[in-house]
């Protein structure tokens, strides 16, 4: 008699079942201990091989996605990562990028040793240095600087933050610093904004799989937050009848997946979706109820309307006045997008009601001035229809995302960093981060010590040459150590070079709103954790790295507990106490028990499911990977208020707000009190008193910004084109997937985009070059003449053109040109291509065998910024002239002038409506800001008494 | 039992992690790939799509490249997975030739021959292939076709499904749902030398603007803009086949004509047709031999050709007639050499059946290289053996000229070479202007008579090796020679254009 199958493994485990009489897509978890498989080279011989598979997350862009990592038991070399099966996520599957991680732990250049710079900063020659030569030598400039009180001079920025969001707000507000600054400014500040305005929490959270439309400002079928989840979900949707519209002025490859691709004159597309919500409107086809209910629309009435009554019928009123004029035609014209269409698309919105799925990140919110009405605007047709967090509907982020709290979070400092959030941007999302070389260049301080990590500002941001001469000031950066797995063009610039793992090589907690539910994922060093099991034992990873052949690679978890044991060693500044062990008082803390307490404490359900497994919590996060912490997530606002909290709490009269020893625990809904939102009204804000309190009073409802590139201010007859410089190819990570050989041999150029009709006019053709030229300088790239874009749009991809200046080093080889960077005169830089990628001997052979022989073209360096006044966004679009380039100019050239590029940061800092706001705050209390500072902080005038 | 794969081009999102999956499972060296996804776009702004197809081998239950290969390297396993062996292969590349679906590749590393095995080492563990699991959209169904329980046996039951090249008759077991024609038919897109995130590796490009040229308005009549392909490696076989061709003609063809003249009781010229022609054919047979164990990526394993052979391939075919040809060149020597008229008389008959074998085998060769359209043609035969009359009567002559033979024996030789040159422009004349099979056989002769090769065509083939030759062998005696040679160059050039202009049409 068989015996009778134990619990299910887990609610998504349905990929380990075996098909009956088919092959199974994934080997039975009992046997990932010990799997035999047999060796694919070898093959048709049968060679048994015999594999540990351990379970880690991916690190090759934010989703989160689980791999299964197959360790060869022998060599402790690992074979292969595939999808983790439990990963609630990504249920077993990944994109390319996910099996590529294979590349960049196998890439013959990777760093393997901790590197100190010799001779000047940026020259090139490094040597190798002990861990403890860099710890000392970082932390003591750091305790000095916590002791002189020069707290504001430690500055941590980063690209890719993941679970450490948490673990460094305890490693930062432990040394009492404000100082993590982030790359959000650049990638999705205006859509945070705009979702945070609404609802609190700054992104969306599309339910797809249950959807009868998905209305997209993205490219979630190839790219994006988060692709490979989302991209499941959307086409299970269109597989069981979903309607997808895609609005996106290239034709990306998930625009042709959908019903309806419009391709709007960029920036005009919140003019669109407001067209749309007129239609809505006025066919009265919207869910009165819910936004009854729901919206703050009393509020706006009191605040915009004393004309009108108190009544919700007046509020419709109102809205129908207030969006009147977007009209299709006027839509049209602003867009290009037929009315017809725009009618046609918003009946489809109306027919899905509250099984409306949308989503905007980056796209046309991240490319234009006042961007983040457009995810404002998105958002309206969202409410209007009722579908906020149900079933196929869109939920704010937080709802469907679990963060599980560490042990011993130090009380945040009372310190705020104007060269992080400067008062001119009080409503940014988040830190100023690109705009830092002006503001040293303004004399608004100096870094002491700096970290980036996984973060290569000088490529990514735009005006990187401001960035170079920025870095190679050691009287603005005294020492920059750069944590990374690879070389960037950042680390070149860096004092040391510390190497980080990859995806399989350091710990991490994750967890993503991929869907309606709530779970997390283990990143886990996976060799550590073979050799572990195997009886040895480690200190640190990076000797357990040592010990399976890969160098001294590291992981972050770790080295911050090591900085700051030496930043505080004998605990007199009280930063070791957050350091120590929460088993063995005084003992220092070992990564392995930090992440035993969050699993034993922190995570519903897992305590109890790893016991039915006769576990450890730990030990089971360790042998899956993920858990499923909540499934089938909805409505999460019309929770009830927790009855401990309802005790002694009162309703404001006026609000109907909850408040229990003035805190507001919720609000109250015809009657019942529920938690709502994390808005200062706990409703949807349809009207944001916040805006029009910090100076913007004109922006407060879901309105229609004039973008900077807008059709009125291009002279298409005289050359002027607009640059949309903001797309991602399906199969690489901005600059995290250099070492990938197998990526890059699929993709590895970004010529510019054109439309017939544009390269007829300039008289190219596919593969003749082109000049752009921008406010600062300009590029010369390759055409591609193509159908997918406007006219008058030129495109570019930001993946590619990544570079070198080292012959043999300073950048992967597989991926980067070899450069000639020169500065004739201070400020003026150019740039030539020496040669493209060339094979190269190394100890892969694959190396001699690189085909392609053109790595791209590198725009950003000639962008300048231009920073949007309210979510601090950069707005990435450029106007540009396009012409044909003159007898010398090459595939590649590059020229910027930082002067230029300087003047044009102090005219868009112009249009900034600095702080104090109300209560003369340098920012709303209320508002999101990563690893929020104490709020005496936020006072402009505590500021400026300790000397800022 | 039947493994299959159904592709479901619905829910393709083009990502191509069954590419880079696939070079992980497999290690495949860059430059290769055994899966990988092709892009076209169809419309004008903004009616514009972009469509996605995902490209390997068919594992087809008629796989033209298991009969194709010499050493049975490559075999249809019991449950329908075409494998291969890379300790068997020798790096022909024929099997390259044969699939006409663009499947196979070398091996840089092993010099044997690659491609999609259906992952057949995790199908013994009882797992899916790479591909299937990686993918996010379940868009590729793996299973046993012949299990009408399982998913792709009611996929292709209940959907309407598609294969590539059907008319090929290779009978694919890769079904296709929802994909666009324009992006499975190479015929349908339109040229293209770059692609929308990179370049085409030079080789590429350099057949692609080939084609371009020979055809004038190249996208007329192209419903699809392909804007992404991986890389191919074009033209499998370089000149040392088309040299293997020439240098087999005269071999088949200097003995084929010595039998013709024993045969016809030519008693004259003794020397040549019985020293003289044997040593062309064994002298030919050794080139022929160095030219295609040269042209091998694993030479060292020739001999598997004798060992490990494939009884169903005319390479295999090939090489037994070429051995026993060369057996009876050397018994001819014998007579020759010895002076007995009587046994070169009674091995008149057979040998000219060898040189007839060795000569025109190939024609059987080529036609197994289904892949090829343009190697299709039913002239092949005729032309194979018309090339070794042309080769053997102009050696011979050359030969003769030199060795001061009587000018009666010499007449009756370029009178025959006259003749063969004569049906040689016939038969070419045929191929090229005759009604093609299908367009892609009129693109490969539109490269020879309108392309970039039309001069080596027109002023090589056609005036200095047909036409002045025939001038120059009415002229008389003294010019003879010089005609024979240049008959000789034309058909060497000849055979040359041939085989590459086969391979100069992509087959994806």
């Amino acid at each position: 008699m068989p015996p009778t199958p134990p619990e299910p493994l887990h609610p998504v485990a349905q990929e380990l079942g075996r098909p009956a009489g088919g092959l199974a897509s994934y080997p039975p978890v009992e046997r990932w201990d010990d799997w035999q498989e047999y060796d694919p080279v070898a093959w048709p011989r049968r060679v048994p091989r015999r594999y540990a598979l351990i379970p880690t997350i991916c690190f090759n862009c934010e989703a989160g996605c689980g791999l299964l990592a197959y360790v060869d038991r022998e060599t402790l070399r690992i074979q292969k990562f595939e999808g983790n099966p439990v990963h609630p996520g990504s249920r077993g599957r990944t994109c390319a990028k996910g099996p590529a991680t294979l590349n960049q732990v196998e890439d013959p250049e990777r760093i393997l040793y901790p590197l100190r710079r010799v001779g000047p900063r940026g020259g090139g020659r490094w040597e190798r240095v002990t861990w403890d030569d860099a710890l000392d030598d970082i932390a003591g400039r750091i305790r000095k600087a916590l002791v002189e009180g020069r707290q504001r001079e430690v500055m941590y920025h980063l690209g890719r933050p993941g679970h450490e969001l948490v673990y460094l707000q305890r490693v930062f507000h432990a040394w009492g610093i404000d100082g993590h600054n982030s790359h959000t400014n650049v990638c999705s500040a205006s859509a945070r904004a705009g979702y945070a305005f609404w609802h609190g929490l700054d992104r969306p959270s599309p339910d797809h799989a249950n959807a009868r439309l998905i209305l997209l400002l993205s490219a979630h079928l190839e790219t994006g937050h988060y692709f490979n989840p989302h991209a499941q979900r959307i086409i299970e949707a269109k597989a069981r009848g979903a309607k997808i519209c895609v609005i996106d002025t290239r034709l990306s490859n998930t625009a042709s997946m959908a019903d309806w691709w419009l391709a709007p004159w960029p920036g005009s597309e919140a003019a669109l979706l407001l067209a749309m919500a007129r239609v809505l409107l006025r066919e009265r086809c919207w869910d009165r109820e819910f936004v009854r209910r729901w919206v703050n629309w009393e509020e706006y009435l009191r605040e915009e309307r004393p004309d009108l009554p108190p009544t919700f019928e007046a509020f419709a009123q109102a809205l129908d006045e207030l969006y009147a004029r977007y009209t299709p035609e006027f839509a049209e014209a602003e867009s290009g997008v037929p009315a017809a269409t725009i009618v046609e698309v918003a009946r489809a919105v109306g027919r899905a009601g509250p099984a409306l799925a949308t989503h905007v990140w980056r796209n046309t919110a991240a490319g234009n001035l006042g961007g983040w009405q457009v995810a404002r605007a998105l958002e309206l047709l969202v409410v209007l229809m009722g579908a906020v967090a149900t079933p196929g509907g869109t939920a704010p982020s937080g709802f469907n995302k679990a963060v599980p709290p560490p042990p011993m979070m130090p009380p945040p400092g009372k310190i705020w960093s104007e060269l992080l959030m400067p008062r001119e941007y009080p409503l940014a999302f988040f830190e100023m981060s690109y705009l830092l070389p002006h503001f040293l260049r303004e004399g608004r301080g100096k870094l002491a010590m700096y970290f980036t990590r996984v973060y290569n500002p000088v490529w990514t941001n735009p005006d990187g040459m401001s960035w170079i001469e920025m870095l190679t000031d050691e009287a603005k950066v005294e020492r920059h150590a750069c944590l990374t797995p690879i070389w960037s063009e950042t680390a070149w610039f860096a004092d040391y070079v510390l190497p980080m793992g990859h995806a399989s090589e350091r710990h991490d907690l994750m967890s993503q709103e991929t869907h309606a539910a709530r779970w997390i994922g283990f990143r886990q060093p996976v060799l550590r954790v073979l050799l572990e099991r195997q009886g040895r034992t480690f200190d640190l990873t990076w000797q357990a790295h040592e010990a399976a052949g890969l160098g001294q690679v590291w992981e972050e978890d770790e080295f911050w507990i090591e900085l700051s044991w030496r930043i505080d060693p004998d605990g007199a500044l009280g930063i070791r106490q957050y350091f120590e062990s929460p088993d063995r008082p005084g003992q220092k803390l070992r990564v392995d028990e930090l992440y035993r307490w969050i699993f034993e404490h922190s995570v519903p359900g897992l305590p109890e499911a790893a016991a039915r497994e006769g576990l450890t919590p730990l030990a089971y996060m360790r042998r899956y990977g993920a858990f499923l912490v909540e499934d089938r997530v909805y409505r999460t606002h019309e929770q009830p208020v927790a009855a401990r909290d309802l005790e002694g709490a009162r309703v404001d009269p006026g609000t109907r707000l909850v408040l229990k020893d003035g805190q507001v625990v919720g609000v109250e809904v015809d009657g019942r009190a529920c938690v709502g939102f994390p808005t200062p009204s706990r409703k949807l804000e349809f009207f944001s008193r916040t805006l029009k309190e910090w100076k913007w009073p004109e922006q407060a409802v879901p309105g229609y910004v004039r973008s900077h590139v807008h059709p009125s201010s291009i002279d298409r007859a005289n050359g002027e084109m607009l640059l949309l410089p903001t797309f991602r190819l399906p199969t690489l990570i901005h600059t995290r997937s250099g070492n990938a050989k197998w990526l890059y041999e699929i993709s590895h150029a970004n010529p510019l985009w054109l439309h017939p009709e544009d390269a007829a006019r300039l008289g190219v053709t596919t593969g003749d070059l082109l000049k752009v030229a921008t406010r600062i300088g300009h590029f010369v790239d390759r055409v591609w003449v193509t159908e997918a874009i406007r006219p008058g749009v030129v495109a570019c991809s930001h993946h590619l053109g990544r570079w070198r200046l080292g012959a043999t080093t300073g950048g992967e080889r597989w991926s980067t040109t070899l450069v000639d960077l020169q500065q004739p005169e201070p400020g003026k830089w150019r740039m030539r291509h020496v040669e493209g990628p060339r094979p190269f001997p190394s100890a892969d052979p694959d190396s001699s065998r690189i085909w392609w022989r053109e790595g791209g073209v590198h725009q950003n360096l000639t962008f300048p910024v231009q920073p949007d006044p309210v979510s601090g966004q950069h707005c990435w679009h450029q106007k540009v002239t396009v012409s044909r380039p003159g007898p010398d100019e090459r595939y590649g050239d590059v020229f910027v002038d930082t002067e230029k590029s300087f003047a044009v940061y102090r005219e868009w800092l112009a249009l900034a409506r600095p702080a104090p706001g109300p209560g003369g705050l340098r920012r709303p209390l209320w508002l999101p800001r990563a690893f929020k500072p104490d709020a005496s902080a936020y006072r402009v005038d505590g500021a400026s008494l300790d000397g800022t | 039992m039947r493994y299959g794969f159904v592709i479901d081009q619905h829910r393709c999102i083009g990502c191509h992690a069954c590419t880079v999956a696939c070079k992980e499972e497999n290690r495949v060296p860059l430059g290769a790939f055994r899966t990988w996804v092709k892009y076209v776009e169809r419309g004008t702004f903004p009616h514009t799509r972009r469509y996605f197809s995902v490209l390997r081998c068919n594992h087809c239950d008629a796989a033209p490249c298991v009969t194709i290969c010499p050493t049975v390297a490559l075999d249809r396993r019991p449950d329908g997975i075409v494998d291969f062996d890379g300790a068997r292969c020798i790096g022909c590349k024929a099997c390259m030739q044969a699939c006409p679906y663009d499947a196979l590749y070398m091996d840089p590393d092993t010099g044997t021959a690659a491609k999609c095995h259906y992952c057949a080492h995790r199908v013994e563990a009882g797992l899916e292939p790479a591909c299937v699991i990686v993918c996010p959209e379940q868009a590729i169904v793996a299973g046993d076709l012949d299990d009408p329980g399982s998913r792709i046996a009611q996929v292709v039951a209940r959907a309407p499904v598609q294969v590539r090249k059907p008319e090929q008759g290779t009978r694919p077991k890769l079904y296709y749902l929802g994909a666009d024609a324009a992006a499975l038919t190479p015929a349908l897109q339109a040229p293209a030398e770059r692609w929308l995130w990179g370049e085409r590796p030079a080789a590429e490009v350099d057949l692609v603007r080939m084609l371009v040229a020979a055809q004038g308005d190249a996208a007329d009549g192209a419903l699809a803009r392909p804007v992404y392909d991986a890389p191919h490696a074009p033209c499998p076989w370089g000149w040392k086949v088309g040299a293997y061709l020439w240098t087999k003609s005269i071999a088949a063809g200097a003995l084929a004509v010595a039998a013709l003249g024993v045969g016809a009781g030519a008693p004259g010229a003794a020397l040549l047709l019985g020293v003289a022609a044997p040593v062309v054919a064994l002298l030919g047979l050794l080139l022929t031999t160095a030219l295609l164990v040269w042209d091998l990526r694993r030479p060292e394993r020739f001999l598997y050709l004798l060992r490990r052979p494939n009884r169903r391939s005319w390479l295999v075919w090939g090489t037994c007639i070429l051995l026993a040809y060369g057996g009876a060149a050397a018994l001819w020597l014998g007579g020759g050499l010895t002076g007995s008229p009587g046994l070169l008389r009674a091995l008149a008959l057979p040998t000219l059946a060898l040189a007839a074998g060795a000569a025109g085998y190939s024609a059987f060769l080529f036609g197994q290289a289904e892949g090829r359209d343009f190697w299709q043609s039913p002239l092949l035969l005729p032309h194979l053996l018309v090339a070794a009359l042309v080769a053997g009567a102009a050696s011979l002559l050359v030969v003769g000229v030199a060795a001061g033979v009587d000018a009666e024996a010499l007449w009756e030789l370029a009178a025959l070479l006259g003749v063969a040159l004569l049906l040689e422009a016939v038969i070419l004349g045929a191929e090229l202007f005759g009604a093609h099979a299908n367009l892609d056989v009129a693109r490969a002769a539109g490269l020879i008579t309108r392309g970039p090769w039309r001069g080596r065509f027109w002023w090589g083939v056609v005036a200095g090796g047909i036409a002045l030759p025939i001038l120059l062998l009415w002229y008389g005696p003294t010019t003879a020679a010089p005609g024979a040679l240049l008959a000789l160059g034309g058909l060497w050039l000849w055979e040359d254009l041939w085989v590459r202009a086969g391979q100069a049409i992509p087959l994806s």
